[in-house]
């Protein structure tokens, strides 16, 4: 009975001990579970009042980007300056620029791809960027992508992450899951 | 049963749409006459040109309200810069389009900041409204 009552508990450390170890880009069975897993929790989140004026103010224009993209002092400096976004008028009502502001500098969420939170911690601390596409670790993910195919319609900007990574609405960029409009899947 | 619900259900939607933006076009109008008392109403020919004329925008480039939304606004645009799918701006083919005062102000403020790089005045939104709704 005892060894009935072992057996689990080894198991969660055995799979707990893989996942730890586990490559982004070399994904097992076990941690694309782990990471459906994720996805449930992150569809949970998405229910809150918050996210959904996040989706209805932002993603009108554009994908509604993980807020663990970039650090909290850039989504503050953003929404400091949406009267000129990218050149455009963003401007949200006081009320919710208060309601967005603070969803985008709360604690990140508890299941988030790895790619994600890399992106955030490559900047400089003294700097504050605004665009994902300008920090470090996206450049050099995205450095032997052919500039035809970013630019070409199907894709038309590096800041359609949705029309490569086609999970990307559900916050997975794992190399699985990318596939390039006329290209295919990319293998680096 | 269910159809003479869902009809109901319909055409409550619509009048609710219908109220929200005739409310705003009425405040819009007194707004107008505040300023020129000989205004004879909001004009749908004059908001197709608002709409369909092009303008170095806020972004440097050549742009109409047509950029994003297209000619034919019973169709689904598509965001001249990031290439996002918008929804059909018709209100007879998209009910929820002028349903929410709200949003009608902002999409309004943007966007005119966006093509026009200023706000526009009150006869000027309320005649491009006139015109959206005519489609």
């Amino acid at each position: 009975m005892k060894k009935l009552f072992l057996l689990p508990v080894t198991l969660v450390f055995i799979l707990g001990g893989t996942y730890i170890l586990a490559d982004d880009d070399h994904d097992d069975e076990r941690r694309y579970k782990k990471n459906e897993y994720s996805l449930s929790n992150i569809k949970q989140i998405q229910m809150s009042p918050e996210v959904k004026l996040y989706i209805s103010e932002c993603s009108a224009c554009h994908m509604a980007y993980q807020k663990e993209f970039l650090p909290k002092r850039s989504w503050n400096k953003m929404m400091d300056t949406l009267e000129n976004h990218f050149g455009v008028d963003a401007t949200v009502e006081p009320e919710d620029k208060k309601t967005l502001t603070e969803y985008l500098t709360s604690a990140s969420s508890k299941y988030i791809d790895r790619h994600i939170t890399k992106t955030a911690a490559s900047s400089r601390g003294d700097e504050t960027p605004l665009r994902i596409s300008n920090t470090p670790y996206f450049k050099k993910e995205h450095r032997k992508i052919p500039r035809n195919l970013i630019k070409q319609k199907e894709v038309k900007s590096i800041a359609n992450c949705n029309l490569c990574h086609t999970n990307a609405q559900k916050g997975d960029y794992r190399e699985s899951s990318i596939f390039i409009p006329n290209y295919g899947r990319w293998d680096d | 049963m269910k159809v003479f619900i869902v009809t109901m259900f319909l055409s409550l939607l619509v009048f609710a749409q219908s109220s929200v933006v005739n409310t705003y076009l009425k405040t819009l109008n007194s707004e107008v006459l505040k300023k020129d008392s000989t205004f004879k109403g909001f004009d749908s020919k004059r908001g197709e040109i608002i709409f369909t004329s092009k303008h170095i925008g806020k972004k440097g480039k050549d742009i109409s309200c047509v950029s994003c939304h297209g000619n034919d606004l019973s169709n689904k645009g598509e965001n001249f810069f990031t290439g996002k799918v918008i929804d059909p701006l018709s209100p007879s083919t998209n009910v929820e389009r002028l349903s929410n005062l709200k949003n009608i102000k902002k999409w309004l403020r943007r966007n005119f900041k966006d093509v026009y790089k200023r706000e526009g005045t009150a006869k000027e939104k309320g005649d491009v409204l006139v015109y959206i709704m005519s489609k």
